[in-house]
């Protein structure tokens, strides 16, 4: 859908460039030097903590917003020079005309996106079977259900054929069943060759979705790169969180047994080499003063503590 | 036709709910005062001289003003706003979709107005094409206002019904909506001068009942084109101030 490249754009340039992206508001760094490529065919997820900047960055990608320094270049070119005729961008929120039909709704969007007119219909056409609603074009958006809107807030982004789909934050607060239709659909437009910049704060979607990930700390990337090798920077396969009166003892006894782990405040993150059992733990800690214990995935937090540790910056 | 104006007509066309209303609202205005103002010699004459005010002053205004502000309130309620901002639509192509499109509404309340005041004895006597073009001025400048009102302070329709009663409709009736502006006390009838609705309803009718031709309604027409630039320029700018203020992610 996207895999025709822009004139301007060479066979090298990247789809997005971001370049040492700086700003700040009222005096607080948000973007301090963020640098990140996404190549044409990519997924890339842009991680980061509540206020990290992913939604700032997306602002000045589309030109809302003005940089104090550095550039965002879609296909090579900047936001006044045509780049938002190239970016298709799918906001959190349901964003359609309700008393339109799904063809009217792509229809419009099309015409704005100065999409020739005697090619309108067929974009719109594609789009409504790219998100499997091919079947619902004469539907009134109103009637549709809650997942539909969802596919048809995508489609839209589409309907002007972009190079880059933008996607902020796409599942947050969506119920598991709405998550995973999202999940397919993006699956979907992966496999058709779409270049998508999607945005989240959770891990295991970044891990199903994309293709490569960009972590931000501190207002630029602490760890970029494809899912394993981030998750190479913990080399635990799971992790057991303790919680104790005394932390020290628990530090002691994971040394004793040849654990890495890291404190924070009264909880002691213990790196278990191989899978345990939940009771395997309780007796490697017995006898101390544990006051809970658990044993979890290796989840997003512990790679942001690890990579924000590591640049000596602190996360957001 | 431009895309936004067939996207607000296919969208009331779908709701179908204001265009009742938007009918319903000229035909009883005319039915009431052209009975009102009848004398013994039948209905003619006075269906002659309200449908023009009736139309351009009274249907109008409610389609166009409050039309605008449910636009623009309803882009933003469902978030479409953003998408349109982040479009390659112009200020300019966006204000003036919204014109065409109700343009359009008007053509269908000209219709039903005259259609009335046609069974009960009332005729157009001027030119066709002036009228058009008295009425799209008028289009204009209503949508203005309600494109400047809509773009700044509307965040729900409840918010604008208010201010648009309380104000608006006393600037119909200075304007001479629904009694001749001569019965207006002298110092009334100076200020109505600074009011739009005077200009297109005074244009309207005399070209309507009067036959008057372009250069009797000069002065009006003057008044309505200069406003009417006006508010696309300030139709323009607001545009550019949702979009330094509305559209972000
Ligand atoms: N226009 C603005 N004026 C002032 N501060 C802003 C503006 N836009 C964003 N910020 C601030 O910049 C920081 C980054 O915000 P941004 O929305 O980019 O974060 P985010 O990574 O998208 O977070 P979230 O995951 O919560 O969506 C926040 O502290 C926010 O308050
Ligand atoms: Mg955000």
């Amino acid at each position: 859908m996207t895999s025709e490249a822009a004139p301007a754009a060479g066979a090298t340039t990247p789809v997005l460039a971001v370049r040492d992206l700086k700003i700040a508001f009222a005096g607080r760094p948000v973007l301090d030097g963020l640098t990140f490529e996404v190549a044409s065919g990519e997924v890339y997820g842009l991680l980061g903590p509540n206020g990290a900047g992913k939604t700032t960055c997306i602002n000045i990608t589309c030109g809302l917003l003005g940089a104090d320094a550095g550039s965002a270049r879609v296909a090579g070119l900047a936001p006044g020079e045509g780049a938002r005729r190239e970016i298709g961008v799918v906001p959190q929120e349901i964003a359609l005309y309700r008393q339109l039909t799904c063809m009217e709704n792509l229809l419009f969007f099309a015409g704005a996106h100065d999409v020739a007119v005697q090619r309108r219909r067929e974009r719109a056409e594609r789009c409504l079977e790219a998100v499997q609603l091919g079947d619902r074009a004469d539907d009134l958006v109103a009637t549709l259900s809650g997942g539909m809107h969802r596919r048809l807030n995508v489609a839209v982004g589409l309907v002007h054929e972009p190079l880059l789909l933008i996607l902020d934050e796409p599942t947050v607060g969506l119920d598991l069943e709405a998550r995973q239709l999202s999940w397919e659909l993006i699956e979907t437009l992966r496999r058709t060759g779409t270049t998508i910049l999607l945005t989240t704060h959770y891990l295991e979607e970044a891990e199903a979705l994309c293709t490569r990930i960009g972590i931000m700390a501190g207002g630029r990337l602490a760890a970029e790169g494809e899912m394993a090798e981030l998750r190479g920077r913990i080399p635990a396969a799971e992790l057991g969180v303790i919680h104790a009166e005394n932390p020290g003892e628990i530090e002691r006894r994971a040394e004793g047994l040849g654990f890495e782990y890291r404190t924070a405040g009264d909880a002691v993150t213990v790196w278990l080499p191989e899978r345990r059992r939940l009771e395997q733990v309780a007796e490697d800690f017995a006898g101390l003063s544990v006051r809970s214990l658990s044993v979890r995935p290796v989840g997003l937090e512990q790679i942001y503590q690890e990579v924000t540790a590591v640049s000596g910056r602190l996360a957001v | 036709m431009s895309v936004v104006a067939q996207r607000i007509l296919l969208e009331l066309w779908h709701t179908r709910r204001s265009l009742v209303f938007w009918v319903l609202f000229p035909a009883l205005m005319l039915l009431l005062f052209g009975l009102i103002y009848a004398d013994g010699e039948g209905t003619g004459d006075s269906f002659d001289d309200m449908a023009p005010s009736i139309l351009i002053g009274a249907a109008l205004f409610f389609s166009c003003l409050s039309g605008v502000i449910t636009v623009l309130v309803g882009e933003r309620e469902r978030h479409t706003l953003k998408r349109v901002l982040l479009s390659s639509l112009s200020g300019r192509d966006y204000f003036m979709g919204i014109v065409a499109a109700f343009c359009v509404i008007a053509a269908g309340q000209a219709v039903i107005v005259y259609g009335i005041a046609y069974a009960f004895g009332g005729r157009y006597h001027g030119s066709l094409l002036l009228g058009t073009v008295i009425v799209i001025l008028s289009v204009m400048a209503y949508v203005g206002v309600g494109f400047f009102f809509g773009a700044r302070f509307a965040k729900s329709t409840e918010e604008v019904n208010g201010p648009v009663s309380a104000i608006g409709v006393p600037l119909l009736v200075l304007g001479g909506t629904f009694f001749p502006p001569d019965m207006l006390p002298s110092y009334l009838y100076k200020a109505t001068h600074l009011n739009p609705v005077f200009h297109m309803n005074e244009a309207l009718r005399e070209v309507s009942a009067m036959g008057a031709g372009w250069a009797a309604v000069a002065d009006h027409l003057l008044f309505l084109a200069v406003f009417a630039a006006a508010s696309l320029l300030a139709g323009t700018r607001s545009y550019q101030r949702m979009m330094a203020r509305e559209a972000r992610l």
